[in-house]
């Protein structure tokens, strides 16, 4: 049955490698998509939650890459490691610029961090298959977010919506450059789970965790950024605006993240199938801050 | 029928739990999730930010030398012997120690000599760094730290004068017992005099201007009490020559910059402590490549100093560190193996 094995396309794999970046965060403002606080800290939900993540996939990964036997995957997810390292150090960096603007994310980074380093974490587990499981279980979880990352990478470098209402430049750079590797490693995740485990239970129960997992930060953060943010009077956020944005094109739409999801769970998926490899290339080779800031 | 009770009963329940969970959100919206105490994430190195400053002021404290306050929000704090890269308009990196006073956080002041037949950067600085121009410095970084000590000897050539001059100023303010052998090609050339024999006296302080009186007597060098700690920063030749006079098994501390070698190097040996093993780093060999011949599953990734991914900690030996990422306290113990390499013969890492 051809239909029920992952099959990937082969035209979309390229070679990974780590960019150096540089961001200039000084004229970014604090609503940085202008008049649209909401908005703005939808998509700033994103800086709170991938230091610490992406910082966490690195470490998962290392642990992983001993048992990789195959050369290309292995090179694959060394590539991988480093530009989800630079992505993390990227994000990490707005975090100084918002605290300067008067919101400082700290108490909610602090727990994500805990999320992350203790309950995601190394547990004192009994070597062999124990300690295996749980790492079969994270990179299982990984795959599921990346994705979600991979959903979001493609959005943002089509989300023309942005630039029509005058987002920030650096702001929509880093989100793009950022979007644009996740796009081009999109399938690296997934393979690697693959490779080392692939069962169909594993990667329905880690999806639903994952996906219950950032839909809690995801709200949790946005109502925490509009609660804190000094310039406003009436904080309210709700699920409908997030549909109402997303019907506007600033964020994503609702029914197509709806739709991701029967597809991540299909026996055929397979990454390569969904995103543009070619347009994530065009994109980093013309990104100011992946090309040294200019 | 039961199983509408059921349903009623669950239901009832997820009502009552999200009312529950709502109003207790409701006085502490961060509940219910723990948090690290020492936060991780927003403390980061900045490493992706460029750190922009403003040319605020340009002085002339010596014939080709000029002096310019460079004006930063946040600068990071320093210490004397710290250096800043200053990226050039045309985007040569150079390094220059910094010479003003580590307790103005809004400034730091760089010194640097016109060199005619040098390698462009001091040209650039001369000639492009005017009053309102605003470029990026990377650091500061310190390769050559002032060591708590009762006793310190200085020795200065020309510019080198630089990171002393803030190391002179802290050995005063510490009360120590310091001279400084201060050289230069005539006293005009020599920035900072003034001030440098208002700091010290006569009794401190010995100029030696080559057009007055040749070159400077280093003999005493060779006499000193094994707790001076014996600081050199001038010429190539002057730092030599302070290396033969000191006494047998001593070596004073030097500040050289060259271009930063980026490839290359001498073979030296490394000791993988925990796998027990020892190998040769060949000269045109990355440490990484050769440890991943004993150590396949090592990782790493960009291969260039700036990911982070191959940094490991550093047991024994003196580190050539290449990157461009770590902090000074990270160094002190750690290092990117893909780029760094060893200045000496030996590392021990804890692999």
């Amino acid at each position: 049955m051809s239909n029920t094995q992952p099959a990937p396309v082969a035209s979309e794999h390229v070679e990974l490698k780590a960019r150096k970046v540089s961001f200039d965060w000084e004229e970014t403002p604090l609503h940085w998509v202008p008049g649209d606080p909401f908005t703005t800290h939808t998509i700033n939900v994103l800086h709170l939650l991938l230091p610490a993540g992406e910082r966490w996939f690195v470490h998962v990964y290392k642990q992983a890459l001993p048992y990789i036997t195959d050369d290309r995957l292995r090179e694959d997810v060394i590539g991988f490691i480093g530009q989800e390292a630079i992505h993390s150090q990227a994000h990490d960096d707005v975090l100084p610029h918002l605290r300067k603007l008067g919101l400082d994310p700290t108490p909610y980074t602090a727990q994500v961090d805990w999320f992350f380093e203790k309950l995601l974490g190394d547990r004192t587990l009994p070597p062999g298959r124990p300690r295996r499981w749980w790492l079969m279980e994270r990179v299982a979880l990984i795959a599921a977010i990346e994705h979600y990352t991979a959903f979001l990478g493609d959005w943002v470098l089509n989300a023309d919506a942005l630039d029509r209402v005058g987002a920030d430049p650096t702001m929509l750079d880093l989100l793009r450059w950022h979007g644009a590797e996740e796009v081009e490693h999109r399938a690296v995740a997934f393979e690697l789970f693959m490779h080392l485990d692939g069962g169909y239970r594993r990667r329905a129960r880690t999806w639903a965790l994952a996906f219950s997992a950032l839909v809690f930060l995801w709200q949790r953060g946005i109502r925490f950024f509009m609660e804190n943010d000094p310039s406003l009077l009436d904080p309210k956020a709700s699920f409908a605006d997030f549909v109402r944005k997303g019907r506007q094109g600033v964020l994503p739409s609702t029914p197509a993240m709806l739709r991701s999801i029967p597809r991540y769970l299909s026996r055929a998926y397979h990454p390569s199938q969904e995103g543009d490899t070619a347009q994530a290339m065009a994109y980093l080779a013309s990104s100011p801050g992946a090309n040294g800031g200019r | 029928m039961p199983r509408f009770t059921t349903v009623a009963l669950v239901a009832g329940a997820a009502l009552l739990v999200r009312r529950a969970v709502r109003s207790r959100m409701s006085t502490a919206p961060l509940w219910p999730m723990p948090a690290l105490d020492t936060p991780v994430s927003g403390y980061g190195r900045g490493s992706t930010v460029p750190r922009k400053v403003l040319v605020a002021g340009r002085a002339t404290p010596a014939e080709g030398v000029v002096e310019l306050r460079l004006e930063g929000a946040g600068l990071p704090a320093w210490q004397p012997g710290a250096h800043v890269d200053l990226v050039l308009p045309s985007g040569l990196v150079r390094q220059y120690s910094l010479c003003g006073d580590p307790d103005d956080g809004d400034a730091y002041t760089v010194a640097t000599r016109l060199i005619e037949d040098g390698r462009g950067g001091s040209r650039e600085v001369h000639e492009q760094l005017h009053e309102g121009v605003e470029i990026e410095i990377r650091g500061p970084r310190n390769r050559f730290p002032l060591v708590d000590s009762p006793a310190y000897v200085f020795v200065a050539g020309g510019i080198g004068i630089t990171p002393v001059l803030p190391m002179l100023r802290a050995a005063e303010a510490a009360g120590a017992d310091w001279r400084l052998v201060y050289c230069g090609r005539s006293r005009a050339t020599m920035p900072y005099l003034e001030e440098i024999t208002r700091l010290g006296g006569d009794d401190r302080v010995t100029v030696v201007a080559e057009d007055e009186s040749g070159f400077p007597e280093l003999e005493f060098l060779g006499r000193l009490p094994a707790d001076t700690a014996v600081y050199c920063c001038g010429p190539d030749g002057l730092m030599d020559a302070v290396g033969a006079a000191m006494p047998e098994g001593r070596a004073p501390r030097l500040e050289r910059f060259t271009a930063a070698a980026t490839v290359g190097g001498t073979a030296f040996e490394v000791e993988l402590r925990r796998s027990g093993r020892t190998l040769t780093v060949a000269a045109d060999q990355s440490l990484l490549s050769a440890v991943r011949e004993e150590l396949p599953g090592i990782t790493y990734s960009c291969r260039q100093g700036f990911c982070g991914t191959c940094r490991q900690r550093v047991l024994e030996g003196e580190v050539d560190h290449r990157d461009e990422l770590l902090t000074d306290d990270e160094r002190a113990d750690s290092m990117l193996i893909c780029v760094s390499r060893c200045s000496g013969k030996r590392l021990v890492l804890d692999l």
